[in-house]
């Protein structure tokens, strides 16, 4: 590669890393309430000289109470989804892997929905939607077992417990009060509107931590990627370092899903672009799923809450502008898996 | 760096691998034959840790390689196995960079250091230049030199090679093979490999071990242990030994 061409790819990959806050920022202004782009720098930069007494102008009560606290979620759920997602696929050597396919997804829904509607928030989502995603995660290893670094036996279990905890999650359903009922739908289909300060202090702390841990371990997921036998060959701890992925991929997925709840494909379709477009070195591979995670979530976000006179369900979006992206993506290149 | 077994046994399935005494001189290439399901390659990942021998069984360098952790394992022993099987496509030296995992801490990466070390390994093994291409668009005997590759990136004394001419043509055998040899003899590396062509094995390795139905028949160097009713009974068949030209061929 000449000098010139790696410069310009490390400005793209800078470009690329600071993609989802300037897209924070621009997203901002946009909602049912427009506020110019000057009022939101405005109101941003004199929110602290405001000091905690004074009375909010209606500018800073949309922007503090409500979009900057949704794309904060967006922004930190987009980037667990699509790392979380990277990094099983890596370690699963197995590019149909992410947090769906495993059971994590509807394993933390269930969790989290048993909390919502039977706890009443007094046991903390978050930790019930976590506790349910590592059982999945137990499971599909367990039903896998032997064969649990092949592809199929992988998607099999994976599918196996997928059906289990959405058969339990619709036993929740079933059961629930009627105003539980809707409210608990709207959740399931995925929705950043239940962003508060409250839960995103517990929540944002953990997936920041999460997915800074996975990046930190990119590098060791090119070794893991190669197979047991090979990463023990070559030094690695195999068990204590998969564990150690699958545990924090679990936990990070798990607290944005308690929030969000269940937001599909963002981590199977971000880490193949991302391949795409620089390979496969997990190097860039992880870092680069963060940004554009989050920037897909905070761009999908725009959309549910512009497009319509309603909030279309982000989870819904995702899917129905995801799906036939990625069939088209994988029409065009042959180089998928790279 | 030399390897020494000592009444190695390993079992799983219904299949049983028993080696008694066994040393793999250092700085010599031993080659281990046999026929297909003689436990060879259980053998050699029994020596790579990659299966669990028991404790004090195999010895490299009078350190008993079931008391070391992984790292220290691995800058000790290095193995390359049949065939990569990786499900994505890194370029080539990614792939030998993750020789180094044994020196790096679990949040570390690579460094220039590594990447240096990684580039002259490819040179050695005749690649130079090829760092940048995927690994996927080699040919099998240029993956078979990048395994090798990774081998010496990983800087261990002694190289375990599965099966590295298998599927090969006959100019790519040679040079893995000869490569083997300058490994052994510029470099001071114990290389045990195993192998189905006995003409190779006769003309690249110091020593020979037979093996059959998970034990070693015979050991030694070549021609003082090679005989034809040794054949007939490792391969249950008629092979005929032929001299030609200070070359051994196997009439079978």
């Amino acid at each position: 590669m000449t000098g010139s061409a790696s410069k310009t790819r490390a400005w793209l990959t800078w470009a690329a890393l600071a993609l989802p806050v300037v897209l924070l920022v621009l997203s901002l202004n946009l909602g049912s309430y427009p506020i110019p782009l000057k009022a939101v720098w405005t109101t941003l930069t004199h929110a602290p000289a405001t000091g905690p007494g004074a009375a909010p102008t209606p500018y800073a009560d949309i922007l503090f109470r409500v979009r900057l606290p949704r794309l904060l979620l967006a922004l930190f759920a987009g980037a667990a989804l699509a790392v979380s997602g990277a990094s099983l696929q890596a370690l699963f050597q197995n590019p149909l892997v992410f947090e769906f396919s495993l059971g994590i997804s509807y394993g933390a829904a269930f969790g989290a929905a048993l909390s919502l509607v039977f706890l009443g928030r007094a046991f903390p989502p978050q930790l019930a939607a976590f506790a349910m995603a590592v059982l999945a995660v137990l499971l599909v290893v367990l039903i896998a077992g032997r064969s649990a670094s092949g592809i199929v036996p992988v998607l099999l279990s994976g599918i196996i417990v997928s059906a289990l905890f959405q058969a339990l999650l619709s036993l929740v359903e079933f059961v629930a009060n009627p105003y539980a009922l809707q409210a608990l739908i709207f959740w399931l289909m995925g929705s950043l509107s239940q962003a508060a300060w409250g839960d995103l202090a517990v929540t944002l702390p953990v997936i920041g931590l999460g997915v800074l841990i996975l990046i930190l371990l990119r590098w060791r997921m090119n070794v893991l990627s190669l197979g047991d036998d090979e990463a023990r060959a070559l030094g690695v701890n195999v068990r204590r370092e998969k564990a150690l992925v699958i545990a924090v991929a679990t936990l990070v997925t798990a607290a944005a899903t308690s929030v969000t709840g269940v937001i599909n494909w963002v981590g199977l379709i971000v880490p193949h672009l991302v391949r795409m477009a620089v390979g496969a070195d997990n190097r860039k591979v992880l870092p680069l799923s963060a940004a554009f995670g989050a920037s897909l979530l905070i761009v999908a976000d725009d959309i549910a809450r512009s497009a319509a006179s309603f909030e279309i369900p982000i989870g819904i979006l995702t899917s129905v502008v995801g799906i036939p992206f990625f069939i088209v993506l994988l029409k065009r290149s042959g180089r998928v898996w790279r | 760096m030399k390897v020494r077994v000592e009444k190695l046994a390993f079992a799983y399935e219904d299949f049983r691998l028993e080696v008694g005494e066994l040393i793999f001189p250092d700085a010599r290439v031993t080659s281990v034959v046999g026929p297909n399901g003689a436990g060879k390659s259980t053998f050699l990942k029994c020596l790579a840790s990659v299966l669990p021998a028991p404790p004090r069984t195999i010895f490299v360098d009078g350190r008993d390689l079931a008391a070391l952790r992984g790292r220290e394992r691995a800058r000790l022993v290095a193995y390359v196995p049949q065939e990569a099987s990786f499900t994505f496509n890194y370029a080539v030296l990614d792939f030998i960079l993750t020789g180094r995992a044994a020196f790096l801490p679990t949040f570390g990466a690579p460094t220039s250091l590594d990447v240096a070390l990684a580039e002259e390994a490819l040179c050695y093994v005749g690649l130079d230049g090829q760092l940048r291409r995927s690994f996927f668009e080699l040919s099998s005997g240029e993956r078979r030199l990048v395994l090798i590759a990774r081998a010496l990136a990983q800087g261990s004394d002694v190289l375990l090679l599965d099966e590295p001419t298998s599927f090969l043509d006959p100019r790519h055998e040679v040079e893995t093979m000869a490569l083997c040899r300058r490994l052994a003899d510029e470099k001071g590396k114990t290389i045990i490999v195993t192998l189905h062509n006995l003409e190779m094995a006769v003309r690249y390795s110091d020593g020979m071990v037979f093996m059959k139905n998970g034990r070693v028949v015979a050991s030694g160097p070549p021609r003082q242990t090679l005989s034809e009713p040794l054949l007939r009974s490792v391969y249950d068949m008629e092979m005929r030994i032929v001299e030609c030209a200070g070359w051994v061929f196997f009439a079978k």
